[in-house]
């Protein structure tokens, strides 16, 4: 009985301690803050590309037009661990529909620390997709992921289904209208012969 | 840094095994039971009760004033997911959504049947909007009243809806995500209306939704009802008001003939019937919860398909919430060249997933057919045998569920006292810690209940295999022989293995 109690002693350390090695969902936005350090809360998101495993920061965790911001990147080789360190190109694009502005380049950085920041301040509130590209045995390696500055706008989602709704509404009240007047005046011509039907009868 | 859940340790698990071996060798030593117990009571006869049930189901005004506070609960979330903060844990939208509503849902089913669907935002809403009534019947309805193509008169469109909920809760994690969940609850509100404006009764409820349908097929296994109370009084009924309403009452939104119910599948929960009947005769019952499961309900090929898909994602949320789960995905998305949120991976992952279960059920189905001696189809008994999916699949999401509502219900309320969560920072690890400790009920409970509803999804699926399979046995001119279904059974305890396995393990915390 004593060993069994052991065993489920150490399963339940087991299944606990499995809980220390928690990561992020991959390719997942995450929020945090450190209250063990002095910086903002961060956005930070993990995935992965060919033979790199990449984590990317931002600072602050909701970046706003006009305010400086920065991301950090750090990418290592899935097999061996080792971090790259090679330049890396980041580049923004807007990332709203039928957006054909060229993409602008925000820097070409270099490692420090194992980590390449980048700087960035942006005039207008959007949705942005930032490129970071870089080269590794002759290949090319571009990793874009979203950035929102400044408050999601409310309207897309509001006007979609408003504009939605009131096209079935409306439309749908309109068809139904012009139905019922169309059998009424199926109703009147239907009665109309009757009764002409009828006084021929009479006459 | 997201955090795990430990999983249910190998104690409880041990005491699921051996209800399991109990249960098994009982299903093998007995003999195949006729039918099952049909005992209903009827809730209009408890003499405390009578009133106040009947007052509840008969005046409008209660289900009305439940259909405004959903409302505005529903309203709150949209407006606190486009405008409020951004952060899942700090924003009413998400916790609201996917922590309580979700997954507090399945338990609702446990003890109301349908009761959700009568009060369901997305129904009111539209019904609002279209109708232009609060609740009384409107004349004419303003809808087009279409009939729904016949092709799009199954369970296969609720299916795919529920696939695609799926995809986007867990592949493009809209659970994490309060502007995405406020656009969603957006989308099911327009699909609502839009269907109500378009097609006859309530076509979206019937067959579009993924919510209604599942809570509908697991209130087969729940304890209540709403059935006629003397049927013969439904067989002389000339005027079938319960199916064409009345002049103050709404059609059933359903289609659904009280005198020929039998199961709750597609049942809303309205309460048209109740207040339609001439008669007074349509009653909440109480009944065995697995009564439905296992003889009453009509098996159907697409709702066997129904079953099976509900046997697949319960499982697939459970995988997918597993840390080794993004090994996989890293692995495949390595191979795929994958980048940025690994979808193609995710994708191909949770399609696998889903079609390795409908295999080994199409395995085992194919082995309990060769052993009958080939008597029956593999359609009809593919069909027939689904049933067992049923339970199995609520069970462990109850059991899975219970793991988010206990764990990450908790900070509910400071989030109502700040809907918006303005000006809030993201949890810090110690916060999270600190919720991580702070459980609804404490872990011991939980893991009693965990494993109390594995063997109970276990038990009524063995039920439903002993009835189910002894008609199918004298179909296939067999008289006894029950061994011939050991596959099947063999398919229940895999099944539940998997699921004990799955909660066993540490389980990544949604937010």
């Amino acid at each position: 009985m004593k060993r069994f109690a052991q065993f489920v002693f150490a399963i339940t350390l087991v299944a606990l301690a499995a809980s220390a090695s928690a990561h992020h969902v991959l390719g997942r936005p995450a929020y945090s803050l450190n209250e063990d350090s002095n910086t903002p809360p961060s956005m930070q998101v993990e995935t992965q590309i060919g033979n790199y495993f990449v984590t990317y920061m931002v600072f602050p965790a909701f970046p706003r037009a006009g305010e400086p911001g920065r991301i950090n990147l750090y990418a290592r080789n899935i097999d061996n661990g080792k971090p790259f360190t090679g330049n890396v190109t980041f580049t923004a694009r807007d990332d709203t529909w039928f957006d054909t502005a060229k993409p602008e380049k925000l820097g070409v950085q270099v490692i420090d620390d194992n980590v390449f920041r980048q700087g960035f301040v942006f005039k207008h509130d959007g949705d942005y997709i930032i490129r970071a590209e870089f080269h590794d045995g002759g290949e090319p390696y571009l990793i874009d992921f979203p950035l929102r500055i400044g408050q999601p706008s409310p309207v897309g989602p509001l006007t979609l289904a408003g504009v939605a709704l009131f096209a079935v509404l409306v439309g749908g009240s309109l068809f139904q209208r012009k139905r019922l007047q169309r059998d009424r005046i199926r109703a009147a011509h239907r009665d109309e012969r009757s009764h002409s039907t009828r006084e021929e009868g009479v006459s | 840094m997201i955090m795990t859940h430990p999983g249910l340790p190998a104690l409880w698990g041990m005491v699921v095994i051996g209800g399991m071996v109990i249960l098994t060798l009982w299903a093998v030593i007995t003999p195949l039971p006729a039918s099952a117990s049909a005992a209903v009571y009827n809730l209009t006869r408890v003499p405390l009760l009578r009133g106040l049930v009947r007052y509840l189901v008969s005046s409008p005004k209660i289900l009305l004033a439940l259909k405004l506070v959903f409302v505005v609960l529903f309203l709150l979330v949209i407006y606190a997911g486009l405008f409020g903060s951004q952060i899942p844990e700090r924003n009413l939208a998400t916790l609201l959504t996917w922590n309580i509503w979700w997954a507090g849902l399945i338990f609702s089913v446990f003890f109301l049947g349908t009761a959700w669907c009568a009060v369901c935002p997305w129904d009111t809403l539209a019904q609002w909007l279209v109708r232009r009534r609060l609740w009384k019947r409107a004349e004419p309805n303003n809808s087009l009243n279409l009939r729904v193509p016949r092709r799009l008169r199954t369970i296969w469109p609720a299916l795919l809806m529920f696939i695609a909920l799926t995809w986007l809760e867990l592949g493009l994690g809209i659970t994490t995500n309060p502007y995405a969940t406020a656009a969603v609850s957006l989308l099911m509100v327009v699909m609502a209306t839009s269907s109500l404006a378009i097609f006859e009764r309530k076509a979206f409820c019937r067959y579009f939704c993924p919510v209604g349908r599942t809570v509908g097929f697991y209130s087969q296994l729940a304890p209540v009802e709403l059935r006629p109370i003397d049927t013969q009084t439904c067989a002389d009924c000339k005027t079938l008001d319960c199916y064409y309403g009345d002049r103050n009452t709404e059609p059933c939104p359903t289609w659904l003939v009280m005198g020929r119910l039998k199961q709750n599948s597609y049942c809303t929960s309205c309460g048209n019937c109740v207040s339609s009947c001439p008669n007074d005769n349509v009653a909440w019952r109480l009944r065995s919860p697995s009564v439905e499961a296992v003889q009453d309900a009509r098996p159907r090929h697409d709702e066997a398909w129904f079953m099976i898909g509900l046997l697949a994602l319960t499982g697939f949320h459970g995988l997918s919430m597993m840390p080794f789960w993004e090994t996989w995905m890293s692995q495949l998305a390595r191979v795929l060249h994958d980048s940025g949120q690994l979808l193609p991976s995710f994708t191909i992952g949770m399609f696998g997933s889903m079609a390795a279960v409908v295999l080994v059920y199409a395995l085992f189905v194919a082995a309990t057919r060769w052993l009958m001696g080939n008597g029956v189809p593999f359609r009809r008994l593919f069909t027939h045998l689904s049933f067992v999916a049923l339970p199995l699949a609520f069970a462990y999401h109850m059991a899975h569920n219970l793991n988010h509502l206990v764990r990450e219900g908790v900070g509910i309320g400071a989030v109502f006292l700040n809907p918006l969560g303005t000006g809030m920072a993201p949890l810090s690890m110690m916060e999270k810690h600190a919720r991580h400790f702070h459980m609804i009920i404490s872990q011991d409970s939980l893991f009693a209940i965990q494993a109390g509803l594995m063997v109970f999804g276990f038990w009524i699926a063995v039920q439903i295999l002993r009835h189910r399979g002894r008609a199918l046995l004298v179909a296939a001119g067999h008289r006894g022989g029950s061994w011939r279904l050991a596959p099947m059974l063999g398919f229940v305890v895999l099944m539940t293995c998997f699921h004990l396995w799955l909660l066993s393990q540490p389980m990544m915390m949604r937010m």
